[in-house]
């Protein structure tokens, strides 16, 4: 799974970071990172007869040095993620491994890192550097380190990102025996690329984006790999993953009124059929100290369009914050596509544990809805997935 | 004639009225002004900070953070705090960019997603980390962001006093008065009344263990918050606190806050 490039650019790139470490040139040196355990129980076998109880622990270390000046720094953070039913799920991945030199007028960044873009919560359209690491969780926030150059120029026309992004990271599915799988299986080791380069390509990328007073606005280019690919038939049950090389045009937009965030994000992406246009558009608005209490509730709503569909889903979302001295807090939100009828509801209630730890708890539901005649369901395969999660997360460090 | 006389009377009444008042006002913002001299000038400067959180049980969290500051003349100041502990906020960062006139510009970054969201700055006024303070608490307080009123002269735990009442200008602030309590002698705030949106007094803040930094500005190396609700209090300590550390607005950006660490 992971291409002999990317191992070979890793390995090449922690010799020349041990060089400039053991140079002393670092004089400030950091370790933290963290240690989880995670168990999913799902109301019912799988489609597939999947089991419906599984357990995973991931260890993510953390390395961070800098310079006295605090002009150079390095950081290196792999993550090792161990699954006790699905192969697919395990995962060695170079999260960071990244060395940054500050200069007056630009940044340079070298290395394995991940960067995000965007504004809204609930989809992340523009967000394009990262290939995501889908099976680490359903929200598909976690992403996997990418090789590359970035310089980043701040000036007072605003900051502007240019990337060079060495070769291509495949997404990860989940396998056979894994839960919340597509119902085809997919074949990793024969992902199909359009580029000749296959996974070898440099993606090219910029970002430029700027802060005035009430709004912020950035707008951004991506020119590569997918990192969404297509998948075509090797047989019924087994397909490839392929991914072509696009052009796609990013719009973010966020301005503060009063309490309120309003926000946009919107693409336009050609190279995968027929040029296709999508957005995400929504606000946040934040109630501080709701019924005279140290509470605060968070609401966010997010519509979303997008061209190749009659109907997208609406987002709705709340995060009660209780401001106490464990920072508890419980996210819920209720996603419905008015197309297919399909809704699916999650909450998740988290704290912290003494000064090292966390907890959280979480539950997802899927609906099919009541409409028969939709077309094609996009969760039809997941109805049997509902589940509650247990995560407990130890904070390593002092 | 009679009625032309009572409106004579009043008008003289209210316009003498008026004239007290803004005397009051005047002397207000006049004690404001000289309490706000230790903070201009000051240019940049860095400290970190302890936080001590007490509940009503007396149970005791801890929460460490940098902060850094820049004084930008003409505007408000710009601030950086980054957190250290506890560990599952560790590198989690708040910059905000103050203004004299408008709402603050605030921006966090996360450090798990490498994400740089901005936010309202009214969501300034809920508990800060589960403390008593709120980064309206914590952020600068610029004079032209209130308005004064003198009240009276007093001796508070021995320090001769002003007690000047002061009203948030900003509409999303917590509050809907202070009362500040200066002393006499060297101007320093030593105590402050905080009034909630209902009115009620809800925290009393006090500032002790003032030491001189460059032969001219004046912090407080301790200050301690009390929540008359429910009981809680916060400590905050101030240490290793420096200036002139040579910090610039290139420390205060959206690309500073991304490698804050």
């Amino acid at each position: 799974m992971v291409s002999s490039f990317y191992r070979d650019f890793t390995k090449a790139f922690l010799v020349i970071s041990l060089i400039f470490i053991s140079s002393s040139l670092f004089s400030k040196v950091e370790k933290y990172g963290e240690v989880s355990f995670e168990n999913r129980t799902f109301s019912e076998k799988g489609l597939f007869g999947q089991d419906k109880d599984h357990s995973s622990f991931t260890l993510s270390p953390e390395f961070y040095f800098e310079s006295e000046d605090q002009k150079t720094s390095f950081t290196f953070k792999p993550k090792i993620r161990r699954d006790s039913l699905d192969d697919e799920r395990n995962l060695f991945d170079i999260q960071d491994l990244s060395l940054v030199k500050v200069k007056n007028s630009y940044e340079i960044r070298i290395g394995i890192r991940r960067d995000f873009w965007g504004v809204t919560e609930t989809v992340h359209r523009v967000d394009i550097i990262n290939q995501t690491d889908q099976v680490e969780s359903f929200d598909g926030e976690d992403k996997l380190g990418q090789p590359m150059i970035n310089l980043s120029l701040e000036r007072d026309w605003g900051v502007l990102d240019i990337y060079a992004l060495l070769g291509f990271r495949e997404r990860t599915f989940a396998g056979e025996k894994g839960r919340l799988r597509l119902p085809f299986l997919i074949d990793t080791d024969s992902a199909m690329y359009e580029s000749s380069a296959e996974n070898l390509r440099t993606d090219f990328a910029f970002r430029w984006s700027q802060s005035y007073r009430d709004l912020e606005l950035a707008l951004s280019h991506f020119s590569g790999t997918s990192r969404e690919p297509e998948f075509i038939n090797k047989s019924i049950s087994l397909k490839i993953p392929y991914y072509g090389v696009i052009e796609q045009t990013g719009l973010e937009a966020l301005y503060i009124l009063g309490g309120l965030a309003l926000k946009l994000e919107a693409i336009s992406r050609s190279g995968q059929g027929d040029r296709f246009s999508a957005a995400t558009a929504g606000f946040e608005y934040t109630q501080v100290g709701i019924l005279s209490s140290r509470l605060d509730l968070g609401w966010i709503m997010e519509f979303n369009y997008d061209d190749r569909y009659q109907e997208s889903p609406l987002a709705l979302g709340t995060r009660l914050t209780f401001n106490d001295m464990y920072d508890s807090q419980i996210l819920s939100g209720v996603m419905r596509n008015e197309e297919t009828g399909e809704t699916n509801v999650f909450v998740e209630a988290s704290r912290r544990v003494r000064n090292c730890c966390r907890l959280s708890f979480e539950s997802i539901y899927f609906n099919g809805g009541s409409n028969t005649n939709s077309i094609q369901k996009l969760f039809e395969y997941l109805k049997q997935d509902d589940f509650v999660r247990f995560e407990f997360i130890y904070y390593l460090g002092n | 004639m009679k009625n032309l006389n009572k409106i004579f009377f009043s008008a003289l009444f209210f316009f003498f009225l008026n004239f007290i008042h803004s005397e009051e006002i005047n002397r207000g913002l006049e004690i404001a002004l000289k309490a706000d001299d230790s903070f201009s000038g000051y240019g940049d400067s860095k400290t970190n900070l302890k936080m001590m959180l007490k509940d009503r049980k007396g149970l005791v969290t801890e929460r460490v953070m940098e902060m850094k500051l820049l004084e930008v003349p003409e505007d408000g100041d710009k601030s950086l705090i980054v957190f250290d502990s506890p560990r599952d906020v560790r590198g989690v960062a708040v910059l905000s960019h103050a203004h004299k006139v408008g709402s603050d510009e605030q921006w966090l970054y996360l450090p798990a997603l490498k994400r740089v969201k901005r936010v309202a700055s009214k969501n300034r006024t809920g508990p800060f980390l589960g403390s008593e303070f709120s980064l309206e608490d914590l952020s600068f307080q610029e004079v032209e962001k209130y308005s004064y009123e003198y009240l009276r002269d007093e001796n508070l735990d021995g320090k001769e006093s002003h007690v000047v009442k002061r009203i948030p200008l900003d509409p999303y602030s917590g509050y809907t008065k202070q009362i500040v309590w200066i002393s006499k002698s060297n101007s320093l705030i030593h105590q402050i009344h905080h009034f909630d949106r209902k009115s009620f007094h809800v925290k009393t803040q006090t500032f002790s263990g003032y030491k001189k930094y460059l032969n001219k500005f004046w912090r407080p190396s301790e200050i301690h918050m009390i929540n008359h609700q429910t009981n809680k209090t916060t400590t905050l300590f101030f240490q290793d606190m420096a200036f002139n550390t040579g910090l610039s607005d290139k420390d205060f950006t959206q690309n500073s806050l991304k490698r804050s660490k």
